[in-house]
């Protein structure tokens, strides 16, 4: 089963115009798989999974489901489902008919096929109301029924557009419990735009962060989480603070990088590393400890600019001077033990292990009102 | 809706409502006097006082040979009124659904559809009855008859599903595709059943405007007349109230098939809305 | 981002979807009209329509002096029509959507206006004799309250029972588009308003009335073009004393002068097209019309 719900995506280009929305995008996504597709709006996520549902056919390049060759065939026959972002019921059909449609569009008989939508609609709990009208459903319900039309095909591959954001808060973070268990309980592959980080990282096996139509990068939750690519998926991602400067001394040991406020940093061996080269580089928030005297190396100091306590950490935004706001996680204790309030001048200091060196050049903040 | 002011019902809400009850008698104050004369006695005259009560008129209609072949008229508006109907709800619906994007073609279309509304019926008449003849076909009441009223008919039925389509959700017709459906079950199972209550709209729209159309049909129904042909020949040249007879029966007709199509919209908004409660 | 759906082979519909709408809109709207305008050059000779390219039709309809007269009688109709129905539309309108709480109330007294436009126009029109003749309702009440002592002739055969007419049929007209304008205000506007202080009064002239601009024009457009098209109401209750525009020609028609009365259709349409141009320059209502 896992062979078969592969996907492969070779040099997709989606171009509308001129603008070309999804640029040259390579992926593969294992059979059995929970990716997760990230990144901020008109990024291309959405398009991209359009393309592998077939509602939108690439401007070039191959998409292969298992081992076939999907480019080209017409959506709803490529053993794909998608879950639409705002349910698409069908208003005009009882929840039963709406999930035995496919069934129907096949040519089975209406007893064979109501019943089938009848065990469906058990297996997502609303079998009490399988006579109703869309229209009389909640958000959570709409989508459990969207998710039973959708699975009722027996598809190799669930395609979800950004499923949980019309859900409030604490549905959430229920359907998201449920969205986990359904994938390994069906050991298909799941396909799931968002554009909430920490929905992504908690549901993931890929994590696929894309930036203007191509991916940044496509890793495992804890490797995009520790160690982003570039400067764009470090702060899209959150939890990192990057930090920019040049390169001050090359050894064997390791790289050593002034930042604009004089510090030193210890990186690890920087190939290729000339003096005065220019490197970006980041600092896990919640790696970081607030210390009294101020360091030479791998720390910084700035004026608490907001505190803002969030139950298991309380986040101390700093400003450094920079142009990055300098955030640190710090433990609940851990704060509270000295004073701190905002307009303090402070020290950070953190262990060079845990400057992390982004390879990638995409400097972009992730916020495309920004740019 | 926005309400004016959160207080109780004001002098301006009586007002307004005094203005709008009003205008209601006024618009139907005169049809329901024409039903009561209709039923004029046989010496009564066009106005009133009514001399008794009877259904002469109604039989005049019938038996005189002064009014012309109204029997023939009315079997013709019907014919006339039932493909109108139909040709303009299939026609429409497809036309709409083409609108949805921008193609090649679609300005000119739009702006001939709205050139129909907005130009004289009879000048269109006059068109369509010397376009017909310069090519040397015959006027007929269900050709020639029958395209002057789908040129008035079409405009409306576009407009309406241009209102319609405003509020349709093409993820529908996604989410059917993506089901597995093609196009023609898209189009069956979804589009048209989702669609209905506009198509029964522009179905009311198709037939009343053809069943009460005069000024396009004048100079393009050929030799037998329609009803509302004769109707207007009647207003010169009939001073009883046979005239109110034949109003009120026409009327009837499309009171009916208003009240008939009012009542599938409703039956089908019913089916689909059930608990309004809930959402 | 449904609707930029590009999937294979979808690409011809759209022109196969709209070919039988296309067909009927060209044959029987386009070329009837071309029809029309060619058939304003030609020649005729008393017996038979001759093919040619004269401009003596247009000379003979703008030389001669009743042209004139037609078009403002026409037109007076027609200005007198649109203020009175844009009045009346807008007031009910206004009730409808503003005073009205519930929707359905709303919508059901909204029908109630619109069932009359399904019935016949010419019933309608007839319907207004009893009310309005020497011995009609009109005449009959105020003789009986003692307000006049003879009957008033001028109610009926008179240029205000053909205006009065038109305000029947036409009202509607202005109704719909006014009460689709309105409905479309926002009502966080009204409240914001409402909370800012202002008074009904201020919130009508302030908000109300600019935001309702579109459908005034679309109604206005509708009434303008109706009163100045119409040849059948005029000649009945004015009781053949007054005349339109679209009378005339068709008196020409029936004489069989087809070329005459074809350069009169073109001329009125040239006149009714800057009437609505106008219109339009001071509404945009363009984006309205086409989606």
């Amino acid at each position: 089963m896992t062979e078969q719900s592969r996907i492969d995506i070779q040099n997709v280009t989606k171009l509308y115009g001129k603008v070309p929305a999804v640029n040259n995008v390579s992926l593969t996504i294992d059979g059995g798989a929970y990716c997760c597709m990230i990144g901020p709006s008109g990024c291309g996520k959405t398009t991209l999974l359009r393309m592998i549902a077939g509602h939108e056919s690439p401007t070039s390049g191959k998409i292969q489901i298992g081992n076939e060759d999907v480019t080209d065939k017409r959506t709803g026959s490529r053993g794909t489902a998608l879950m639409f972002q705002n349910y698409a019921l069908f208003p005009h059909l009882s929840l039963t008919d709406n999930v035995a449609f496919s069934l129907k569009v096949k040519g089975e008989t209406a007893q064979a096929r109501r019943e089938k939508a009848r065990t469906m609609l058990d297996r997502v709990q609303l079998l009490h109301l399988a006579d109703r009208m869309p229209s009389e459903l909640s958000g959570g319900q709409q989508q459990r029924v969207a998710l039973a039309r959708a699975l009722i095909t027996n598809p190799k591959v669930l395609l979800l557009d950004e499923p949980l954001s019309a859900l409030d808060e604490f549905l959430r973070l229920r359907m998201r419990v449920e969205l986990k268990r359904l994938q390994s309980e069906l050991g298909i592959t799941f396909v799931h735009v968002t554009h909430t980080q920490p929905e992504a990282i908690a549901l993931a096996d890929q994590v696929v962060v894309m930036d203007h139509g191509v991916v940044e990068q496509a890793a495992g939750p804890r490797e995009i989480y520790s160690k982003p690519y570039s400067p764009y998926v470090a702060r899209f991602m959150g939890g990192q603070n990057v930090l920019s400067g040049l390169v001050d001394g090359t050894g064997a040991g390791g790289t050593t990088v002034r930042t604009p406020d004089g510090m030193l940093h210890d990186l690890q061996v920087v190939p290729d590393a000339k003096v005065g080269a220019p490197v970006n580089f980041s600092v896990r928030r919640d790696h970081i400890r607030l210390v009294d005297e101020a360091g030479q190396r791998n720390g910084t100091r700035g004026k608490v600019v907001n505190v803002e306590y969030q139950g298991t950490y309380v986040k101390v935004a700093l400003d450094t001077g920079s142009r990055d706001e300098f955030i640190v996680y710090l433990d609940e204790d851990d704060f509270y033990s000295a004073t701190r309030a905002v307009g303090d001048m402070i020290n950070a200091a953190w262990e060079p292990r845990f400057n992390h060196l982004l390879v990638g050049t995409n400097n972009s903040t992730g916020n495309p009102h920004e740019e | 809706m926005a309400q004016i002011s959160n207080a109780k019902r004001g002098p301006a809400f009586y007002f307004l409502a005094a203005f709008f009850t009003l205008f209601v008698i006024f618009l139907y104050g005169p049809m329901l006097v024409i039903f009561l004369l209709s039923f004029q006695g046989s010496t009564g005259g066009l106005t009133f006082p009514m001399r008794g009560i009877s259904t002469h008129w109604f039989n005049d209609l019938w038996t005189s040979s002064r009014y012309g072949d109204l029997g023939g008229a009315f079997r013709r508006s019907l014919v006339l009124g039932c493909l109108s109907m139909l040709i303009t709800a299939i026609v429409c619906l497809f036309a709409g659904l083409a609108f949805r994007r921008r193609f090649w073609g679609s300005g000119p279309i739009f702006y001939l559809a709205i050139g129909s509304l907005v130009v004289p019926g009879i000048l269109l008449g006059l068109g369509i009855s010397q376009f017909f003849q310069l090519l040397g076909f015959k006027l007929n009441w269900w050709l020639s008859g029958l395209g002057a009223h789908l040129s008035w008919t079409m405009p409306f039925g576009l407009l309406i599903m241009f209102a319609v389509l405003n509020r349709f959700d093409a993820s529908w017709e996604e989410a059917a595709r993506d089901a597995g459906a093609r196009s023609w079950q898209v189009l069956a199972y979804v589009t048209v059943p989702i669609l209905f209550p506009g198509l029964i709209a522009v179905a009311l729209f198709g037939f009343t405007l053809s069943y009460d159309e005069m000024p396009r049909s004048l100079l393009t129904v050929g030799g037998k007349n329609t009803l509302p042909i004769e109707i207007s020949n009647m207003t010169t040249n009939v001073t009883t109230p046979a005239l109110y007879a034949i109003g009120t029966l026409t009327s009837v007709v499309s009171f009916v098939v208003i009240a008939l199509a009012f009542l599938a919209i409703a039956v089908i908004q019913k089916r689909r809305a059930r608990a309004r409660s809930g959402s | 981002m449904s609707d930029r759906s590009s999937a294979p082979g979808r690409l011809l519909t759209p022109y196969l979807q709209v070919a039988p709408l296309a067909f009927l809109m060209i044959t029987m709207v386009g070329i009837p009209l071309l029809t029309v305008v060619l058939l304003s050059f030609w020649e005729f000779d008393g017996i038979a329509v001759y093919p040619a390219f004269t401009f003596d039709n247009y000379a003979e309809v703008l030389q001669s002096p009743v042209t004139l007269k037609l078009f403002l009688a026409t037109l007076k109709y027609a200005l007198i029509t649109l203020v009175a129905t844009v009045i009346i539309g807008f007031t009910c309108s206004y009730f409808l959507v503003f005073y009205v709480r519930d929707l359905r109330i709303q919508i059901a007294l909204f029908l109630l206006c619109t069932i009359p436009f399904w019935t016949s126009n010419v019933i309608r029109m007839v319907s207004w004799i009893p009310f309005l003749g020497r011995e009609g309702l009109f005449n009959s009440a105020l003789i009986e309250l003692g307000i006049i002592d003879h009957p008033l002739d001028i109610l009926l055969y008179s240029d205000f029972a053909v205006v009065l007419t038109y305000i029947h049929l036409f009202t509607l007209f202005m109704i719909v588009p006014i009460f689709n304008s309105m409905a479309k205000i926002n009502p966080n506007l009204i409240e914001a308003a409402r909370d800012a202080g202002a008074s009904p009064f201020q919130i009508l002239r302030d908000i109300i009335i600019p935001l309702s601009k579109t459908g005034i024009a679309l109604g206005s457009i509708f009434v303008v073009t109706l009163v100045m098209g119409d040849f059948f109401v005029v000649r009945v209750m004015s009781g053949g004393q007054s005349a339109s525009v679209v009378s005339a020609m068709k008196n020409n028609i029936d004489q069989l002068y087809y070329p005459v009365a074809s350069a009169m259709a073109v001329l009125l349409v040239i006149v009714v097209l800057l009437m609505v141009t106008a219109i339009l320059r001071v509404v945009d209502i363009r984006s309205e019309l086409a989606r």
